[in-house]
């Protein structure tokens, strides 16, 4: 039985009985770093990010300041100015959290993952471990270059105030805002997860980063200012704020609501994976 | 080993699977048949945990899936051809697949050239074509080494050469020991590579046994029987309680006697025979009369093959038939029933072909009494 036997030309051996390793978590991180470096899309799609966000931060800080008709912001928020381009950046790594999980279902791919993996918790501790790690250290890049290069601009202009990483806050605010956009990669995540269509799972990215707090603007103050408090995305992003904001939570209770949304809804998507067919 | 027991899955109002119990045998390529529909696909993914049943179980060698600690290892599986991301590259979506199973690179590289897509390893999965696509399948589902093995349609998008291969690879491991499980709507597929045969129609089990005794259980048997004198010698053949029906190239095709009375009858009747034979059903046929009860999907206003073979039938439900009877024999009015069949092999799609498909091809010849 355990004679090789030869399959057109091609040794197939015989093992009737399994001797494989077990594996273990180490090798299901593996797994998922291989796939995330493999696919050129994703590093296409980080470095696009990366650009546009230093690139339009850049811009924005130029514009602030160069023009006539520029407004008290370069003044009063000068940090704001130069770090203005990142809600595109955590949108697009909102549609990247989201890709990693929707790509495997929509290309089919998760039955494999399954097939060699049947607990689907580890997989999704897994998936968002990778994500988590590779958002968090690009992000931290992108943030002191973003820092360096409006730095860079404002130093242009000496009208305007330049922050300085040792000003109260802005360290804790440039640092800040790579673990901000790995929280908002993760909320894409687990929106993925629950929803397993891609455009579906953009959409309600979009919706909780940018529409839902539009709509919050029309509601009358008494209601709005407590609900944009602890919406989320709104309260994360106090961590990048020098200057504490009025109706709003302060950096690390803001943080600390984003990551307990995030922490939530990982769970409801924990669960909806183990419930649901695959 | 394979135990599928009570095994019930519900899509909302929809019952996938009804109440189905099966085992399938290490040591032999087990067919597993049914119509569109039929509910085979989810069997598949119930056995490897994908599908969650509503009710029963189904256990591989004794333990189920989630519970198996190297599952890889221990059961390999083909149920999408196109299970990968389009835009990685072969190789690596497989050594992805390796890592999650603790499972080295050489191994991925073995497998690669076992399916004989070695040079194609550095390519984009995504530019693969569909036979291309199976063979990496393949190569997934066997990484592991496994003793166990589920495939769903391999043949699905191969040439004649790539079907031969999946053939005698399936037949490979089947001889090494191992477990394995094809599905397939192509009873003349099933027929070159299995031994034996599970078949389910709207999710429920119809028939479990080897491929011989499914032939031999068949109602389908008939006498060809050739004369000058066929319109004389019908009218004797019906008094005698048979059933007769036109076959190709003028013969006659009896139901309901066996050849030494067509024998005797037309001697009797003074007409001359020119040729006598016992045709056994072919496994299409069997299959057809199994499921034509159970097919889901058949188009509407196609006669079904107990009515197509009653040509000038005793049983003379409605005259219309006769005259309606397709040329061919008794299948050929089902073949409208498999509008999702794939043209490839021609098996179901085809007018009736018994013997122009050859197999089991009737033991031809004079039977006479043993
Ligand atoms: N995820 C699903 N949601 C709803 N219905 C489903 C789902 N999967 C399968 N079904 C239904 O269950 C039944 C059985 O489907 P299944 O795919 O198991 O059949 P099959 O025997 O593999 O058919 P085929 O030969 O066409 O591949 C079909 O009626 C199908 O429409
Ligand atoms: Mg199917």
């Amino acid at each position: 039985m355990s004679a090789p036997t030869r399959v057109l030309g091609t040794e197939v051996r015989a093992a009737p009985r399994p001797t494989g390793e077990v594996p273990t978590l180490a090798d299901t991180l593996r797994s998922e770093w291989t796939k995330m470096r493999t696919l050129r899309s994703t590093k296409v799609t980080l470095g696009v990010t990366a650009l546009i966000v230093i690139g339009l931060s850049a811009l924005i800080t130029w514009a602030s300041v160069a023009s006539p008709h520029h407004g008290t912001q370069a003044f009063t928020n000068p940090l704001g100015v130069i770090q203005a381009g990142w809600g595109l950046g955590w949108l697009a790594f909102e549609v990247l959290g989201a890709l990693v999980v929707t790509n495997e279902y929509s290309s089919g791919m998760i039955a494999a993952t399954f097939l060699a993996t049947p607990r689907r918790v580890r997989v999704l501790a897994a998936k968002g471990a990778v994500l988590s790690v590779v958002v968090g250290l690009l992000s931290l890049v992108m943030t002191f270059v973003n820092f360096y290069v409006g730095h860079a601009v404002l130093s242009a202009y000496p009208a305007f105030p330049e922050p300085a990483l040792g000003d109260n806050n802005v360290l804790r605010a440039v640092l800040g805002m790579a673990l901000t956009s790995t929280l908002m990669a993760l909320i894409g995540f687990a929106l993925g997860a629950v929803l397993r269509h891609t455009a579906g799972a953009i959409t309600a990215s979009v919706a909780v980063l940018f529409v839902l707090p539009l709509i919050l603007q029309a509601l009358p103050t008494s209601w709005r200012n407590p609900v944009e408090e602890y919406w989320p995305t709104q309260a994360g992003s106090q961590l990048e704020q020098v200057t504490r904001q009025a109706h709003a939570l302060t950096a690390w209770w803001g943080t600390g609501d984003l990551a307990l949304f995030v922490a939530l809804l990982l769970v409801v998507a924990g669960v909806l994976l183990v419930r649901r067919d695959a | 080993m394979i135990q599928v027991r009570n095994l019930t899955k519900r899509f909302g109002a929809k019952t996938a699977v009804n109440n189905l119990s099966f085992d399938v045998q290490p040591g032999l390529v087990t067919g597993f048949l049914g119509p569109n529909g039929a509910g085979k696909t989810t069997t598949l993914r119930a056995i490897v945990g994908l599908v969650r049943p509503d009710a029963g179980a189904v256990t591989v060698n004794g333990t189920n899936y989630h519970d198996i600690l190297a599952p890889t290892h221990e059961v390999g599986a083909l149920l999408e051809a196109k299970a990968y991301h389009p835009g990685r590259r072969a190789r690596d979506h497989l050594v992805a697949l390796a890592q999650a199973s603790r499972i080295p690179n050489r191994r991925v590289d073995e497998v690669l050239g076992l399916v004989g897509l070695a040079d194609a390893g550095k390519r984009k999965a995504g530019t693969f074509s569909l036979g291309m696509a199976q063979r990496l399948g393949i190569a997934a589902a066997l990484l592991g080494d496994p003793p166990v093995l589920l495939l769903d349609e391999p043949v699905n998008g191969l040439d004649p050469e790539g079907i031969v291969w999946v053939r005698t690879l399936m037949q490979a491991l089947a001889a090494e020991g191992r477990t394995v499980l094809v599905s397939s709507h192509l009873m003349s597929e099933m027929a070159l590579t299995a031994t034996h045969v599970v078949v389910i129609g709207r999710g429920k089990l119809i028939a479990d046994s080897s491929i011989e005794e499914l032939v031999r259980a068949s109602s389908g048997s008939r006498v060809r029987l050739r004369t000058p004198l066929a319109g004389a010698l019908v009218p004797h053949l019906l008094a005698a309680g048979g059933t007769v029906q036109p076959g190709d190239d003028g013969a006659l095709m009896v139901s309901g006697l066996e050849p030494d009375a067509v024998g005797d009858i037309a001697f009797k009747a003074q007409a001359p025979v020119h040729e006598l034979a016992r045709l056994e059903a072919s496994l299409e046929e069997a299959f057809m009369e199994l499921t034509q009860e159970d097919s889901e999907f058949r188009a509407q206003g196609v006669t079904g093959a107990p009515a197509a073979r009653q040509g000038w039938g005793a049983a003379a439900r409605g005259g219309a038939d006769g005259a309606g009877a397709p040329a061919g024999t008794g299948t050929g009015g089902q073949a409208g029933a498999w509008p999702g069949a794939p043209a490839g092999d021609g098996a179901p799609a085809g007018t009736s072909a018994p013997p122009a498909q050859g197999w089991p091809a009737a033991r031809q010849g004079w039977s006479g009494p043993a």
